[in-house]
């Protein structure tokens, strides 16, 4: 029996209607209130505020830590993106390619981080960091660095840096399963095609693996560097809390200080605001660099 | 399937369905402020129903807010249980815990306060509260308002109410002094000197650091704010007295740049320089800090009188909490103190104001004052408590005589709290200059452009 369009419709609207109710709740909802919001002069904890126009905006732009915030933000998208990825093809490949007997075992090794809380992984590393009981200082003294070892998390110059390999290390499991998935719906002709041409397996790495998987890779760096911008600020929340002297605020994190501890949610909406922005722009740049036809053999 | 799809039933699940949705996100402000608080609430409804006679008689609902932290809720507890025995018209509602400050938040915005606020702990700020004028004006109140004996309550604080251009707007409840923190069983049986000035400070921590090959001193660096009123603002009062202080608090200018100021900030710069603050700090926080410190890998750290109650369950056996007003006073003059008060006070828009300020005239007298450090292990801010004979610890003991002999111990008073505005700057740049990255000149420098956006912020 054929469906009149009425009933169609009613289909359609019985599918989107509460989705659509939903995402107006749950993310229109905060982003117009969060732009409304950074427009008022508010400590957020009473119900008067003064609208103050654009002022929260010229703040930000004379403000001298966001920018740094910025900086910090970026490190720590270019680091990640760069460290996960090549660690994440690395074992995504050989877990495929190299037919490890115990591959199911260290999937799941690899893939176990992803699962941890964020706050859990932090207070993990805050031990493996700690100056005087951690596993880094002790290992370099072990191995007879001990004019390496200094307090990671409370040094100026190191702190930043060393949020680098948690996030890493949290990230890798996650982005190794999508790329175990790309490889693995490589046609295996392909690699005895190219064996058979005398091609090395480094060849076989980047003529046939790297092109074929090369949507995974698209996704996976595009969900480093959003989850990196919206996200990075919890690991910094529960390791430094910013510290030592701004020295690892990202602006997640410098907005939750102006919000929630400085009584200036108003400007703390400001900075919502511009978070949005940017990474919007930075999406934009990068779908843009990483548009590349679809490679089909 | 095609059925079902076809049928009414399809459109009568989609209605429901999208009117579920949207009444479970409807505003219901009652149903909210009920599950806000669901795990911490407890009334006692013995007089449930019964109504504010006008009559000045106390009755009607009573909401009372509470933190709940390193001192717990037991002395709360028998508080308001008397109270309620006292009044048993009135059905008192507690809205307590860790977390409170940030679960009444939206009460706070949506002008439907509690009665009564204890301003402690995390995401509470006495000073916001009565820059957004949520806080009653209980200066002419406060007047009228006396103890058992007939004393003045006024005249009756350790350490007067804060003062916000001539009013009063909260009345200090909790005695919290920071201090410095030692080990006074070690330093008994290593026969070390416990310091009472800056130099003996130095020569201490010189002589530890020598014989135990330990950095003496810790605090924490991810709340820097930990130094700046257990360490800098007893040394500003030592230095500049009472003056002083309100001007560094306040951002007054020149008051971060002035002679006073950049002698103590040189006192810090002299302790890192010699390597006594360890180097590590930067990266602790409190719990850390406080942990490394009862290990014996430093021996003092300055915290407020809630640590030994905070750190009850990790205390070794062997230790013995001992308890001095920081030490960065010149040789000759006696210690200093800046207690840091936590204040009970009364919401402007309390629906039930009358049994809010018999709730607050209940809990100022001698006997809870006795009761509390029982309870808690610290100091209420009512002067002429006995403790000797009470159960309070041996340290709270030993400073409360401390604080009662001006020959020894001088107390200072800052105004109001440091706006965070203005402490979040300074904390900064106080970790660089403890870490040796800046100069105790840069700090200054630092701390007086702070103190200009801070008043500029103000215009």
């Amino acid at each position: 029996m054929v469906q009149t369009k009425k009933q169609k419709y009613l289909f359609l609207a019985f599918c989107l209607v509460p989705t659509f109710i939903l995402f107006a709740i749950f993310t229109l909802y905060p982003l117009f209130s969060g732009l409304y919001y950074s427009f008022f002069e508010w400590s957020g904890s009473a119900a008067d505020k003064d609208f103050v126009g654009f002022s929260n905006y010229i703040k930000l732009f004379n403000d001298e830590i966001f920018p740094s915030t910025i900086l910090h933000d970026y490190f720590l998208v270019v680091t990640k993106v760069i460290g996960i990825m090549i660690l994440a093809i690395f074992f995504a490949v050989a877990l495929t390619q190299l037919r490890i007997k115990e591959a199911p075992f260290y999937r799941v090794i690899f893939f176990f981080p992803n699962i941890m809380s964020v706050v859990v992984i932090g207070i993990l590393w805050m031990f493996i960091y700690n100056p005087g009981l951690g596993l880094v200082n002790s290992g370099l003294e072990m191995i007879g660095l001990e004019e390496w070892a200094r307090p990671w998390l409370g040094d100026e110059e190191w702190a930043l840096p060393s949020l680098v390999l948690p996030s890493v290390w949290a990230g890798i499991g996650l982005f190794m399963l999508l790329l175990i998935g790309g490889i693995s719906n490589v046609p295996k002709s392909y690699y005895e095609a190219a064996e058979i041409d005398g091609a090395s397996e480094w060849q076989q790495f980047w003529k046939i693996t790297m092109p074929l998987v090369w949507p995974q890779i698209k996704v996976s760096i595009l969900y480093i560097v959003i989850t990196t911008l919206n996200g990075s600020f919890i690991i910094v929340q529960v390791m430094t809390q910013g510290g030592p002297n701004n020295a690892t605020h990202v602006m997640g994190s410098y907005l939750y200080q102006q919000a929630f501890k400085q009584f200036n949610f108003g400007y703390g909406a400001t900075i919502g605001v511009v978070i949005l922005i940017i990474s919007l722009i930075t999406v934009l740049i990068l779908q843009f660099f990483m548009r590349r036809e679809k490679v089909e053999y | 399937m095609k059925k079902f799809l076809q049928s009414p039933y399809l459109l009568l699940l989609a209605m429901i369905l999208i009117l579920g949705v949207i009444a479970g996100c409807s505003s219901d402000t009652e149903g909210e402020g009920d599950d806000q608080t669901e795990d911490t609430e407890q009334e006692d409804t013995q007089n449930e129903g019964s109504e504010d006679t006008g009559n000045g008689e106390i009755s009607g609902e009573l909401e009372i807010q509470y933190f709940v932290g390193g001192y717990g809720d037991s002395w709360w507890k028998e508080v308001i249980g008397d109270f309620q025995e006292k009044y048993p018209d009135v059905t008192i509602t507690e809205h307590a815990g860790p977390n409170i400050n940030e679960e009444m938040r939206s009460r706070w915005v949506s002008n439907d306060p509690p009665d009564v606020v204890y301003i402690d702990g995390a995401g509470s700020s006495e000073t916001q509260m009565v820059e957004d004028g949520q806080l009653m004006d209980l200066t002419e109140w406060l007047e009228g308002i006396e103890l058992a004996d007939g004393s003045k309550l006024k005249d009756s604080f350790i350490v007067d109410p804060a003062d916000y251009d001539g009013k009063t707007y909260s009345l200090p409840l909790v005695f919290d002094t920071w201090g410095t923190w030692y080990d006074k069983a070690k330093f008994e049986a290593e026969g070390y000197e416990v310091p009472s000035d800056f130099e003996s400070f130095m020569s201490s921590m010189e002589e530890i650091q020598a014989n135990e090959d330990i950095a003496p001193f810790v605090t924490t660096g991810q709340y820097p704010y930990y130094f700046l009123r257990g360490v800098l603002y007893p040394a500003f009062g030592a230095a500049g007295g009472d003056q002083l202080l309100a001007d560094v608090i306040q951002g007054k200018e020149g008051a971060w740049t002035s002679e006073p100021v950049l002698e103590v900030m040189k006192k810090v710069e002299e302790m890192q320089k010699a390597g006594f603050i360890d180097e590590g700090f930067g990266a602790l926080n409190h719990t850390q800090s406080q942990m490394n410190f009862l290990l014996g890998d430093n021996a003092y750290i300055p915290v407020g009188f809630w640590l030994p109650n905070e750190m009850a369950n990790d205390t070794p056996e062997d230790f013995e909490y001992g308890f001095i007003p920081s030490p960065m006073n010149d040789a000759g003059e006696p210690m200093a103190i800046v207690p840091d008060l936590r204040p009970l006070a009364i919401a402007e828009q309390a629906e039930n104001p009358e049994a809010a300020k018999a709730f607050v005239e209940f809990v100022f007298t001698r006997e809870y004052a006795k009761s509390f450090s029982e309870h808690t292990g610290a100091i209420m801010n009512i002067t002429g408590v006995d403790l000797a004979d009470s159960n309070a610890p041996g340290y709270l003991i030993d400073a409360n005589k401390l604080i009662n002999d001006p020959e020894q111990v001088q107390i200072y008073q800052k105004p109001h709290p440091m706006s965070a505005d203005l402490e979040t700057p300074i904390s900064n740049s106080l970790v660089s200059l403890m870490l040796g990255n800046i100069t105790a000149e840069e700090f200054v420098q630092e701390a007086e452009e702070a103190a200009a956006e801070y008043r500029a912020g103000l215009e």
